[in-house]
């Protein structure tokens, strides 16, 4: 295997063991710490694509805002150190649900396997410039869109959370 | 030298020199968090006309903080019994790795660099906000009311003032066209961005001074209300991992502030003769002993007025300072 | 090439120097496991409450406004995101990125100044 191959192997086994510690944890702040591993590890695998610009607003924003979000979540609503009961999953659901994980595993394998990727000429220089004249240039309102939804979103939650207290205090 | 390892093929034999040179540079790095910590306590004393730390090391208490360090190192590791044993050992690594991470991207001198990054700017606000996770994450595992109070306010203020932090940068980016630091200082040969941006520069101190949770902004740490805040249940070295953390964040903040408003290792006016890493030196060292004068001088700021003069003074002021930069640099400049 | 190269060379960097972070704690702690003293008794290992026993559950609901100023930080951020390509690529855009631009962040400020009217800023 090349050495960018161990690299890239290393990093998705870093992103697939924080999925994996997402689902399996029991307590909700060890699921966030171990979300961030898989947020770092996708933007370590944008780093090895030269997508440098994506790699550090991965990080920004997911590693950063998303996860203090949840964080404050969290905070936000009660909840105890214990952990929570296991709950008695019978062992032909497991069954079932194994099986059709691994079906859809195979049927994107085959998906997936036929396609050829063209290597692609890689880009050196400024990506972030590059980014900037394509997007201010060509997708204008795409980016104009992004601001209204930004704004729906920013009223949107101000708007729950003040229902939430009125609810509370009455 | 830097010049040809970078340029070379990446090898595995590239990755021992570049551990060689960090493990270096942590070491420098050290050297200067045990000597920050023991100028602190004498500029302290100074302004507070006191004597200071002056028993172990002669006058000058040269070798008070190496006997503060073999004390810490002494010091029994206590882990509460309702904490939550795997994360509390987990957190003070998840803040310290991204506080020595940083520093990759700062260019010391000509020859001192570390990773040329195109992102650079970007990625040393990225980074850096890794910590806050930390600190959130000890707090919540100390299983103590202060500790949990205290990192959540330590996240919340930091959030808070990143994006002042953030957005005062643009000015300086849309003056060069480049978020490489070393572009950055290039570009600075004839004036440096203080002169040009001084806004920018008084809002991007006043945000670093809230993220480094420094005095007037150390809210974190007000004693008379949170106890010792996040690491109120850590002791001894796992303590001291923090601290260093925290004086880490100190070095590369000063050193960022050099490059991105003091010209960086750019000499003053026609004295090139003097080298680029002393002028980097003297640039870093009178920064430093601003956020000390700074901490030193101004009272502590209460909680409410913290986060409004974040969101409601310095966010607008820095949105202004960028688009009044654009609407200059579009009427003149082009 | 030798753009390419320095490219990888620099996030080889970033990449040993996580790397020394994480070990510096770890081997810090390590020597100390050395020569620290190790005796555990059930005082030294309660939780700190000035003195008192502690009591109720540390895990104490917050205030919905630290949400708010997630939320608020999130926006921004991404906001910010888009901010610095702009500016990086300013040079070749010109005046009409600019009304783009400040179009895109008047929309953002109405958001910020609703949260104002409506306290969300307000701390206490």
């Amino acid at each position: 295997m090349s050495s960018s191959g161990i690299v890239f192997s290393i990093i998705a086994i870093c992103a697939i063991l924080g999925g994996l510690m997402m689902i399996t944890l029991k307590k909700v702040m060890h699921m966030t710490v171990a979300m961030i591993l898989t947020y770092f590890s996708i933007a370590a695998l944008y780093v090895l694509l030269t997508a440098e610009f994506v790699a550090v607003a991965q990080v920004l924003v997911y590693s950063g805002g998303i996860t203090i979000l949840m964080v404050f979540g969290i905070m936000l609503t009660y909840h105890k150190a214990e952990n929570r009961d296991e709950e008695k999953v019978s062992s032909f659901r497991k069954l079932i649900t194994f099986l059709s994980v691994a079906t859809l595993g195979i049927v994107s394998y085959f998906l997936v396997a036929p396609v050829d990727f063209v290597a692609e000429e890689i880009f050196v220089g400024d990506h972030t410039k590059a980014i900037g004249e394509i997007l201010y240039t060509n997708y204008i309102i795409p980016f104009e869109l992004v601001s209204i939804l930004l704004l729906v979103a920013l009223i949107g939650a101000v708007l729950l959370a003040k229902k939430d207290k009125e609810e509370a205090n009455e | 030298m830097m010049n040809e390892i970078m340029t070379s093929q990446p090898s595995w034999l590239n990755v021992l020199k570049f551990t060689g040179l960090g493990v270096a540079l942590i070491l420098v790095v050290i050297l200067f968090v045990t000597y920050a910590i023991l100028a602190e306590r004498k500029v302290m004393a100074f302004m507070q006309m006191r004597p200071g730390p002056n028993r172990i090391g002669g006058k000058l208490g040269i070798l008070q903080t190496l006997a503060d360090v073999l004390k810490l190192l002494l010091k029994e590791n206590i882990t509460p019994k309702s904490a939550d044993k795997l994360l509390f050992l987990v957190a003070p690594v998840i803040a310290f790795a991204p506080a020595f991470m940083v520093m990759a991207v700062i260019p010391f001198s000509e020859n001192v660099t570390f990773a040329n990054l195109n992102v650079g700017v970007l990625y040393y606000v990225g980074i850096s906000g890794l910590s806050i996770i930390g600190i959130v994450a000890a707090g919540w595992a100390s299983n103590n009311k202060y500790s949990l109070l205290g990192g959540m306010r330590a996240a919340a203020q930091m959030i808070s003032y990143e994006i002042p932090l953030v957005l005062s940068l643009l000015g300086v980016i849309l003056l060069t066209g480049s978020m490489n630091l070393n572009d950055i200082i290039k570009a600075q040969d004839n004036v440096w961005y203080i002169f040009t941006q001084p806004i920018a520069f008084v809002i991007f101190f006043i945000a670093a001074i809230a993220e480094l949770n420094r005095g007037p902004f150390d809210l974190v740490e007000a004693e008379s209300e949170l106890v010792g805040g996040f690491s109120t249940e850590y002791t001894g070295f796992r303590w001291a991992i923090f601290m260093l953390a925290e004086y880490f964040y100190l070095f590369a903040m000063s050193s960022l502030i050099t490059v991105l408003f003091l010209g960086g290792w750019q000499p003053v006016m026609f004295l090139g003769f003097i080298p680029g890493s002393v002028w980097f030196a003297l640039k870093f060292l009178f920064v430093v002993f601003l956020f000390l004068w700074i901490r030193f001088t101004f009272p502590r700021i209460r909680a409410d007025q913290l986060m409004e003069l974040g969101w409601k003074v310095l966010l607008p002021l820095a949105l202004a300072n960028v688009f009044i930069t654009a609407i200059i640099k579009e009427i003149f400049f082009r | 090439m030798d753009a390419l190269n320095t490219y990888f060379n620099s996030y080889t960097i970033v990449g040993v120097f996580l790397v020394i972070g994480i070990l510096l704690p770890l081997v810090a702690w390590g020597i100390g496991a050395l020569v620290q003293p190790h005796e555990p008794n059930e005082e030294k290992e309660k939780t700190y409450e000035s003195g008192l026993d502690p009591f109720h559950e540390a895990t104490v609901k917050f205030h919905v406004r630290y949400y708010h100023i997630a939320i608020l930080f999130v926006i921004f951020d991404v906001e910010t995101i888009f901010l610095y390509p702009w500016a990086v690529a300013y040079d070749k855009l010109g005046l009409f990125a600019l009304i783009e631009m400040l179009i895109f962040v008047t929309l953002l400020l109405i958001g910020l100044l609703y949260a104002w009217k409506k306290k969300v800023l307000k701390w206490m």
